[in-house]
């Protein structure tokens, strides 16, 4: 479904991403695990083409993604939910108007058939009743959820989550991971989430990567990565 | 020397990236891309909210301007062209450039503030994950709301700095009224009003180009949104200012 091949991404002769090499299989978890500021979140921002790698090839159903236009990435990016890190809802919209805004733009949908998905996506991740309320009298979970919400709700086949736990306590931090495996196993989508909590990750992954200083460095199931003697990836995981 | 180089070249890059960005707006509005809900909300939010600072600004410029006619005017016993210097000075001058100072003040700050932090909060992004052009959702209808606010304004600033004129004229120079108001309307001809006009035109667009710019490129967290936006009005007023000078000489040159 998603197949990165030798990408490199540099800022400022900085290199960033270092051929990486990947693949994300259809109905598939994959969790790209790595510390902060190793390329996790610039390589999610290639897969969906809001970068263009220096270097390689991104496909996504067969389709070159880096040879696109904008105009061209903007077609593509209607099959593509995207979570970021802090949710990116408008806050000068409320929350329903957040989570119908894509179902207002790229369907055809009449007014009541709108609400009532909204309502049944809200409700499906246990916010129902705030669809009056704004981003900023939310907190940083329920912004989560909502930015989530927005994500699926013209039910993409692909979703890529970006560090969809960080800031949040464990309780949340579980929550929203759990929540992020229900809906991709539900809807079948092939799903890529950057993360660095570990124990998160491994709850939701079906295969994970490891990126450290621009490269993969591992890929397999989690209990493939618990049992290598690779002495970066035991220190990473027992940390 | 190689500071001074690259300040150069990342001026011109700067200037070529700003006419692109120009360029790529009107494109999606003479493809019809226009939200005209969004629009409407603009011209409220940017238009209505900024209608009594305009007003009470022209209201107070026309009675000093009065004022300070009178007294000079009456040095020279022609307290009664009073209300052709008002007049003229508003629509061809002061009523366009106050109105467009006191705009990108307020109204564009606001602009390149708002746009400023959708950029650094992400929203701008999400707005091209979502499948969405920021420029037709976000910008065209902040750029055509200038567009269409700035010269309405300004007209309104025009008349209501004549009216504050006119309250001078009667109550301290004692012209009579209906003499004040004739002497208005024969001061003031379709030149005079259209060459205010084409400047204010001028100047809505230079407004929401500069702002809707600044706020589109900010970046640097909340420093930068402060940083951005100041510059967003700083280059505004420039621009203004200087564009004036030009299109004065212009004016005058073709039409007198």
């Amino acid at each position: 479904m998603i197949k990165i091949s030798g990408v490199s991404k540099s800022f400022n002769g900085q290199l960033v991403l270092d051929d990486i090499s990947l693949e994300v299989k259809e109905n598939e978890i994959l969790v790209i695990l790595g510390e902060s500021g190793t390329g996790k979140s610039v390589l999610l921002k290639n897969m969906i083409g809001l970068l263009k790698p220096d270097e390689g090839s991104i496909f996504i159903d067969s389709e070159d993604i880096t040879k696109l236009s904008e105009k061209a990435l903007l077609k593509i990016r209607k099959g593509i939910g995207y979570l970021f890190q802090e949710g990116a809802l408008y806050d000068f919209m409320n929350v329903f108007e957040n989570v119908a805004f894509p179902l207002k733009e790229h369907t055809s949908l009449k007014q009541q058939e709108i609400i009532n998905k909204v309502q049944a996506v809200l409700k499906e991740i246990d916010l129902a009743g705030i669809e009056r309320k704004y981003p900023s009298e939310l907190s940083g979970g329920m912004k989560k959820r909502v930015a989530l919400a927005r994500a699926i709700i013209l039910g993409s086949k692909i979703l890529f989550c970006d560090e969809p736990t960080s800031g949040l306590d464990p309780i949340r931090s579980r929550d929203i991971s759990d929540l992020i495996k229900d809906v991709s196993k539900r809807m079948g989508c092939s799903t890529v989430v950057t993360s660095h909590d570990i124990k998160n990750a491994f709850r939701i992954a079906d295969r994970v990567a490891l990126i450290h200083k621009g490269k993969i460095i591992a890929v397999g199931t989690p209990s493939d990565l618990k049992s290598s003697d690779d002495k970066f990836v035991r220190e990473f995981i027992l940390c | 020397m190689d500071k001074i180089l690259n300040y150069i070249i990342n001026l011109i890059a700067d200037v070529g990236a700003a006419i692109c960005f120009f360029f790529d707006v009107l494109g999606n509005i003479f493809c019809g891309k226009i939200r005209v809900g969004a629009v409407l909300k603009q011209v409220y939010e940017q238009g209505i909210n900024s209608v009594v600072i305009i007003a009470l600004t022209s209201l107070a410029s026309g009675a000093v301007l009065a004022l300070q006619g009178y007294v000079a005017m009456s040095r020279f016993g022609a307290k009664e062209y009073v209300a052709h210097l008002v007049a003229l000075s508003l629509v061809r001058e002061l009523g366009p450039v106050f109105t467009a100072l006191i705009f990108s003040g307020k109204a564009g700050a606001r602009i390149a503030a708002e746009l400023g932090s959708m950029n650094v909060n992400n929203q701008m992004l999400a707005t091209r994950t979502l499948g969405i052009d920021p420029i037709e959702f976000l910008i065209v209808p902040r750029m055509l709301a200038c567009f269409i606010v700035v010269p309405l304004l300004a007209v309104m600033a025009e008349v209501i700095g004549i009216a504050g004129g006119y309250m001078i004229g009667i109550l301290e120079a004692h012209v009579e009224g209906t003499f004040y108001i004739n002497q208005t309307i024969k001061a003031v001809t379709y030149v005079d009003f259209f060459s205010g006009f084409i400047k204010v035109i001028f100047f809505g667009i230079i407004i929401g180009w500069i702002c809707c710019y600044q706020g589109y490129n900010t970046t640097g967290g909340s420093l930068g949104v402060g940083k951005f936006t100041t510059r967003a009005v700083a280059y505004s007023y420039i621009a203004i200012i200087l564009s004036n000078a030009v299109l004065t000489k212009v004016i005058l040159t073709f039409w007198g």
